[in-house]
């Protein structure tokens, strides 16, 4: 059979095999071919003559038993039919003959599925699905190939199980079933029903029987002249229902050709230098990881920023601000510098005085005509308690309806505990000019909060009834849907040089990139002022300030830390940046002012949310960026090394030993045949019950530091910090000791220990790695140590100096040293988490204590591991030998 | 002959009729507002006998719609077309009582004459249809999801005979996402009988109308029967428009808001830092100064000569101690409350009409919020406040909260809160609820809801309907919530901005009459905003995605398993030999030929050597 064993396509054997089709399925192709042909015209409807239609049929509509599998929808779906039938409607007939092929397809092959079909449909669905198309036919036969198949090779092995071949063609007509628009699932069926129950011998007796066909062969001579006739004497098999033998050639053993197309990779499986390779694969992703990481700056790899949003139209409109609004900004600078005396600490915290800057705030923007409401909050975090009033404005659109919004923001304060003077002035500047415009298809909400990271959350929180109603006011004023949103931190009282957007989000979360591009062509295209992002203060576009870009943007984004009061906008999925003047220049605040405008008026073009760019992007210089396809391999690689490192562990801890090995380098003499029988010894049975004990622990003791350090007051927490890093330290030679006393863990358990926490720690840095990229690498990079950490029993010096490493990479050792390097302190450090995780949300500390920290101590005890292998390892190689015999 | 005199004698005595009939009067109301706003009001009523109206004889009633009216069997028409929103804190009450505005976009509601619900909804189709084309207005989007029968809110405002009333049926139709603009406003004029040629209809301008804060036209067509006189039938177009003072003064050929110069602003010149570069405004402090033609853009050009002589044209509602300037023969009346006066204006005679700013006190301070109000005739408190908006977030669920606020210090305000969703907002009626503010605990909501009818929504086929009858004490704020699940549509159901978000038509607040012995139902109407749902949005790459995923599952599983069913196995010594076996076996054939050929050669060198044989 040319088709069946054709290794490669080849053109040549293609058309050969497609010349020497037989006659009968020449004829059923050129039948369905020309049906469709006629198909084509428009004056009589074949479609309607032939198909199989239940309410149709009627003793003079017979024949559409016989012509539906002729006619079919389209072009497609008969291209479809004849590849599916060809192959097995020639197979059938070089089997059984031309003469037996035509009766039985136009007899009952083709008469009982449709009778079948009927009766289900019109009887018991009660409906009237017509059906055309030759797939019945291709069922049928793919039902009686399988039960043949079934016959001979009744089991197809995936993995453990064993499938019977004969469900395959259910598999088929399931998927074809699912995937296959308008697909008779019923015609379908009744053919396979009938295929099966033809493979399975039971329709013998409807096979003209074998003299007839002699005779009539005989009587006919016509037959014998036909070109492709497949007679009597040529056909290959002789009744219906033998079982097949393979092309003429008497049958090789199903097993052994299943054995043959095995072994290799059975070969390959049992090769123990498989085993051998993990850990260089596992050094082979992190290295590739981190390799990617640094070729990400490169030209070739990332890419330059556009414009998605065609709506937004950056710097495409004039802007006016200016003139005279210089003289109310000047005012208005005079009423903010008025009251910056009256917010003095005390006052701060018993929210009184707040109370006088926001009278006289609001006093102003109600004079503007603007509404104006007021929300109190009250926080507390590490034992501080963090209270103000937010003031906030509503520019109600002059012709809209409240359905969408933008927000400008001013906080009193920047992150840096500086006075926004020029920012608060700047917006209530603005909130009056924008007053004038009667363009604004969104209202404008002007806020101004004390601070500018609870300020603003707290006023978030309650826009979308997020917030906790006992610490934070309901809002008394609300307009739509946020849109976007900027914040304004302009604390520089000298003129400026160029802006610096701010865009980390909480957890990592960034704003749609289009937000970044417009800010960056209205500032740097339109206003003509320079554009900077990071800190990098000077950026010239190669390499390595690229690198160090992106760089401080990952560590901003692992940190997860709200770096603005924009940070509070992004979970709620409003775009928003914080823009901040800096340098020395000539730009005056009627720039930023205007930079302001631009943006608003782009926002205000906006007809759909912002959708459209990318929301996970590392940003390394302001007009080029990488996109989530192009860094994610990295943090992926980084983290299926320890995937792969479990894997390869748990394996290893299936089989007996390494003894084996040595002993066939003694035996190897002896031939392959003793190690292939030690190789398909059965696994050894593996200890579950420790190893996952102990992994379990590990991870409640993550519950200790995360309450800890989120709850302990703000003077404990640098005590708190240094007796737990002492705690740290102890532990893992504590549970160390206490495990080889009382339970004496074999290798075997520490490998399953070290398995069980690698498989963990791969599986949440992977699904990490989509939400917090940075964070995912960090961690990732940071605890790569641990995949080559393994007991030393024999040699202390290595175990000391492994002891070693892992205490210089540990969760407390790395922010000690974090600390050291960027001269903080550690304790200034825990409060700023504790707040971040009370006031933001911020779920870093989770992923350090409960991620990291779980898997480094697992590893630490895997390290200290003294098995009692040299007292053991004389049972298990006797163990091994008797059941290898 | 006698069939001929007495055809020209009916003729004679139906045009008499008619013209004794038909009324037409137009008036415009102007009213300043607080915070430099103007209120102008154009009411244009014209009304013929309904026995003339049946007998096809439109006079002042405008032909093409009443034409379509007598197809569709209507009864009683609503249409409004609105935009923007009423600031009720600073306006005050509603013009009209609101009962002249709808919500945002267009919303229509109509009684109509059939037996069954099926012909009313047929009519209804009709209707729609036709007014759409003549509206030029997506009325015809107003289908079965977005219709719905009020069942508490509405009731017929004019008279109708018992022998209809029983067969009439009321719909409701709202679009919210459409923007009304000029090409509503030009079919519009031209129901009046004097187009906008002349009268007060002349200052409609598109540009002007459309640039308003908040603007709405409203057509009412209702029977009256007034007593001892025949029924006519009346039609009556409204539009009320809040212009912002400031803005409209802006000439047309330059409408950018630039900076005025320094010297130009109007600053408070009592701050201690003044100064010529140092500014701080007092721009609204002071209701502005104004004339028609400023915020027009044009005078009255001569009144309507159609117009019943009885009613003035013009009015203005400012104090009687404001001074006012009008073109030269009109006649100013001021009315006896002192707050009010209006201008009859002579045939051709241009009216224009000036306002000059109240005369400045001298030291005034501060905001100057007091001085205004004393200059404007204060509006009346509206009888209730309400704010609707969302909350919550997320693709999955939301819900919807209404803030009451009731200002009225004794009088407690009983309601009809209707909302018609999308059906695509599934609510969750079990979790409505009622509170006042400072109160917690679901006691109250049972004295706060007096009736709920709610009709659910079937997916693509009806939105949810929901009317709750609410009473709420005096000076107290309640707050109506009720949460919601967002339903995923199908992928060809999402319009092509689908990101946007999907309006939801605005609630109707119908405030019951408390006084029983007027005839009126509804006290007061208020519509609330409209809101914007976003629903979860596919990513429209996902065809692409799927045809991918499809191509590859039908070409693994067909191929595999084809593949597996029609292979034959057999032993690796029966089959041909593997190609590689086969090549390395020819390699090294070849290589033999060429070892032998090169053996032969030498040989043959060797053999050549030796005399060579002769060729033969």
């Amino acid at each position: 059979m040319p088709s069946t064993n054709a290794v490669s396509f080849n053109t040549s054997r293609v058309r050969s095999y497609v010349f020497r089709l037989p006659l009968f399925t020449r004829a059923v192709i050129i039948a369905i071919v020309a049906f469709w042909v006629i198909g084509v015209q428009s004056l009589w409807d074949v479609r309607t003559w032939g198909a199989l239609i239940p309410d149709e049929i009627g003793i003079t509509t017979l024949y559409r038993l016989n012509t539906f599998p002729f006619i079919h929808l389209n072009a497609f779906h008969a291209i479809m039919n004849i590849l599916a039938l060809t192959p097995l409607m020639e197979r059938f007939e070089a089997e059984h003959g031309t003469l037996t092929s035509l009766a039985l397809f136009f007899g009952p092959l083709t008469t009982i599925p449709s009778f079948i079909y009927l009766f289900v449909e019109k009887f018991v669905l009660r409906s009237n699905t017509s059906v055309m198309g030759a797939s019945m036919w291709v069922f049928l036969l793919l039902g009686m190939e399988a039960i043949r198949t079934y016959k001979v090779n009744p089991y197809l092995v995936v993995a453990t199980h064993n499938i019977p071949t004969w469900t395959t063609p259910i598999a088929l007509l399931l998927c074809v079933a699912a995937l296959v628009p308008s697909s008779s699932f019923l015609g379908h069926l009744s053919g396979l029903v009938v295929g099966y129950i033809c493979g399975l011998g039971y329709l013998k007796f409807l096979a003209p029987p074998e003299k007839i066909l002699r005779w009539v062969e005989s009587k006919v001579n016509i037959f014998g002249r036909l070109p492709y006739y497949v007679n009597m004497d040529q056909k290959t098999y002789g009744r219906f229902g033998v079982l097949p033998s393979s092309g003429g050639s008497p049958i090789g053993g199903p097993t052994t050709a299943k054995g043959v197309v095995g072994t290799g990779a059975l070969r390959l499986r049992r090769d123990p230098r498989i085993l051998k390779l993990p850990p260089y694969l596992s050094l082979l992703c992190i290295l590739v990881g981190v390799v990617w990481l640094f070729l990400l700056p490169l030209d070739d790899y990332s890419r330059r920023t556009y414009i998605s949003e065609n709506a937004l139209l950056p710097g495409q409109v004039h802007t006016y601000f200016g003139g005279s609004d210089q003289n109310v900004f000047r005012a208005y600078k005079h009423e903010v510098n008025a009251l910056v005396g009256k917010s003095n600490i005390e006052c701060w915290l018993t929210g009184l005085c707040w109370s006088r800057i926001n009278d006289k705030l609001e006093s102003i923007v109600k004079g503007l005509g603007l509404k104006a409401g007021r929300q109190n909050f009250t926080y507390s975090a590490a034992g501080l308690v963090y209270s103000g009033e937010n003031v906030y404005a509503i520019l109600q659109a002059p012709r809209g309806d409240a359905t969408e919004a933008i927000v400008l923001v001013a906080a009193w304060e920047n992150v840096k505990q500086e006075l926004n003077r020029n920012g608060v002035a700047l917006a209530l500047t603005l909130a009056r000019y924008f007053k004038r415009w009667s363009l604004w298809s969104k209202d404008i909400v002007f806020l101004v909060t004390p601070d500018s990271i609870a300020g603003p959350q707290a006023w978030v929180d309650a826009y979308h009834d997020a917030h906790d109603s006992s610490r934070v006011d309901s809002l008394p004023l609300k307009s739509g849907a946020l849109q976007g949103a900027i914040a304004i931190d302009y604390s520089q009282e000298s003129r400026f040089e160029s802006v610096h957007i701010v865009y980390d989000g909480v957890n990592g979360q960034l704003p749609n990139l289009d937000l970044i591009n417009s800010v960056v062509s209205i500032a740097g295209g339109q206003m003509g002022m320079g554009v900077a992002l990071q800190e990098m203060w000077h950026h010239n576009d190669q390499y390595p300030d690229r690198l160090r870009t992106m760089l401080r943007g990952m560590l901003k984004q692992g940190l997860g830390l709200a770096s603005g009061p924009h940070s509070s906008f992004i979970p709620y999925h409003v775009d928003a940046v914080t823009l901040q003047p800096f340098g020395d220049g000539w730009q005056d605040e009627m720039a930023m002012g205007r930079v302001i405008e631009g943006t608003f008026r782009s926002l205000n073009n906006l007809l759909e949310h912002l959708h459209q760019s990318f929301f996970f992007y590392l940003l390394m210089q302001r007009e080029r960026f990488v996109s989530i396809g192009t860094y994610l391999p990295s943090a992926m690689l980084v983290a299926i090394n320890f995937t792969i490192m479990a894997i390869a562990l748990w394996v290893k801890s299936g089989q007996p030993e390494s003894t084996p090995a040595k002993a066939a380098d003694g035996a190897e003499a002896a031939g392959e045949t003793v190690t292939k029988l030690n190789t398909s010894t059965p696994a050894v049975e593996r200890e579950l019950f420790l190893p996952l004990g102990v992994v379990t622990i590990c991870q409640f003791l993550a519950v200790i530091p995360l309450y800890l350090f989120n709850h302990a007051p703000e003077n404990m927490l640098t005590p708190a910090f240094v007796i737990f890093a002492v705690f740290n330290a102890v532990l893992p030679h504590a549970l160390s000791s206490v495990l080889t006393n009382y339970y004496a863990p074999s290798a075997q358990q520490y490998q399953l220990i070290k398995s069980f926490s690698l498989l963990l720690l791969g599986m949440f840095l992977a699904s990490l790695a989509t939400l917090n990229f940075s964070l995912a690498l960090l961690v990732g990079l940071l605890a790569s140590p641990l995949t080559f950490m393994r007991p030393w029993p024999q040699s202390p010096v290595l175990r000391a100096a492994c002891t070693v490493l892992l205490n210089t990479v540990s969760p407390t050792a790395i922010l000690v040293a974090s600390a050291a390097y960027w001269r903080l302190d550690v304790g200034a450090i825990l409060r700023e988490v504790a707040f971040a995780w009370h006031v933001c949300g911020m779920n870093s500390p989770v992923v350090v204590w409960c991620v990291w920290w779980p898997a480094w101590l697992a590893g630490s005890i895997s390290v200290l591991g003294k098995s009692e292998e040299t007292k053991k390892k004389t049972s298990t190689v006797a163990t091994v030998k008797t059941k290898a015999l | 002959m006698h069939r001929i005199f007495s055809f020209f004698l009916f003729a004679l005595l139906s045009l008499n009729f008619a013209s004794a009939s038909s009324v037409y009067h137009e008036q415009l109301v102007l009213q300043p507002l607080p915070l430099s706003a103007l209120l102008a009001s154009f009411n244009f009523r014209s009304s013929t006998a309904l026995s003339a109206f049946e007998a096809h004889n439109f006079r002042f009633f405008p032909r093409s719609l009443g034409q379509i009216l007598q197809h569709a069997d209507t009864r009683e028409l609503h249409l409004r077309f609105t935009l923007g929103r009423w600031d009720a804190e600073s306006w005050g009450a509603r013009p009209w009582d609101g009962a002249r505005e709808g919500g945002t976009g267009v919303e229509l509601w109509a009684w109509l004459e059939a037996e069954t619900d099926e012909e009313a909804d047929q009519k209804w189709l009709t209707l729609t249809n036709a007014l759409s084309g003549l509206f030029c207005a997506s009325l015809n989007f107003i289908d079965g999801t977005r219709t719905t029968r009020p069942v508490m809110s509405f009731q017929p405002e004019g008279d109708h005979p018992n022998s209809t009333v029983n067969n009439m049926h009321l719909l409701y139709g709202v679009l919210p996402h459409e923007v009304v603009c000029t090409e509503n406003l030009t079919p519009f004029l031209k129901l009046l009988p004097c187009k906008s040629k002349a009268g007060i209809a002349t200052l409609l301008d598109g540009h002007k109308l459309f640039d308003a804060s908040w603007q709405s036209m409203a057509i009412d067509v209702r029977p009256v029967c007034p007593d001892g006189q025949g029924c006519r039938l009346e039609i009556e177009q409204t539009i009320d428009m809040v212009l912002d003072i400031e803005r409209s003064k802006r000439p047309r050929d330059n409408p950018i808001p630039r900076p005025a110069p320094g010297h130009e602003l109007k600053c408070d010149t009592s701050k201690p830092y003044h100064a010529d570069d140092t500014c701080f405004p007092a721009d609204y402090s002071t209701s502005q100064d104004w004339s028609l033609s400023q915020l027009f853009g044009k005078t009255i050009e001569r009144p309507c000569p159609l117009t019943d002589p009885g009613v003035p044209p013009v009015c203005l509602n400012v104090p009687d101690s404001r001074t006012v300037f009008v073109s030269h023969g009109v006649v100013e009346k001021k009315n006896p409350d002192g707050m009010s006066r209006c201008f009859d204006i002579p045939p051709e005679v241009d009216f224009n009409l000036s306002l000059p700013g109240p005369e400045q006190k001298e030291g005034e301070e501060g905001n100057g919020q007091i001085e205004v109000t004393s200059d404007l005739v204060k509006s009346k408190t509206p009888l209730l406040y309400a704010e609707r908006s969302f909350t919550g977030h997320g693709q999955e669920r939301g819900g919807v909260q209404t803030m009451l606020r009731n200002p009225s210090p004794d009088n407690e305000v009983e309601f009809i809160y209707m909302e018609s969703l999308p059906w695509f907002m599934r609510i969750y009626l079990h979790t409505m609820d009622a509170r006042i503010e400072g109160s917690y605990g679901h006691n109250s909501s049972n004295s706060l809801i007096e009736e709920v009818y709610y009709r659910p929504a079937l997916d693509r086929a009806r939105g949810t309907q929901l009317e709750v009858r609410m009473r709420i004490p005096p000076a107290s704020t309640v707050f109506l919530t009720y949460d919601f699940e967002k339903s995923i549509l199908r992928y060809t159901e999402y319009p092509p901005d689908a990101n946007r978000g999907f309006d939801v038509a605005a609630a109707v607040i119908t405030i019951l009459n408390s006084d029983k012995s007027s005839p009126r139902f509804a006290a007061y109407n208020l519509r609330t905003t409209s809101l914007l749902c976003s629903l979860p949005t596919p990513d429209f790459s996902m065809p692409y995605n799927v045809i991918i995923f499809t191509s590859t599952a039908i070409a693994l599983a067909f191929g595999g398993m084809f593949n597996i069913l029609v292979r034959r196995f057999v032993a690796a010594d029966e089959g041909p030999e593997s190609n590689l076996k086969a090549a390395g076996q020819r390699l090294k054939g070849r290589l033999a030929t060429l070892f032998e050929r090169l053996r032969n050669k030498r040989a043959g060198v060797v053999a050549e050597k030796q005399p060579a044989p002769a060729p033969q």
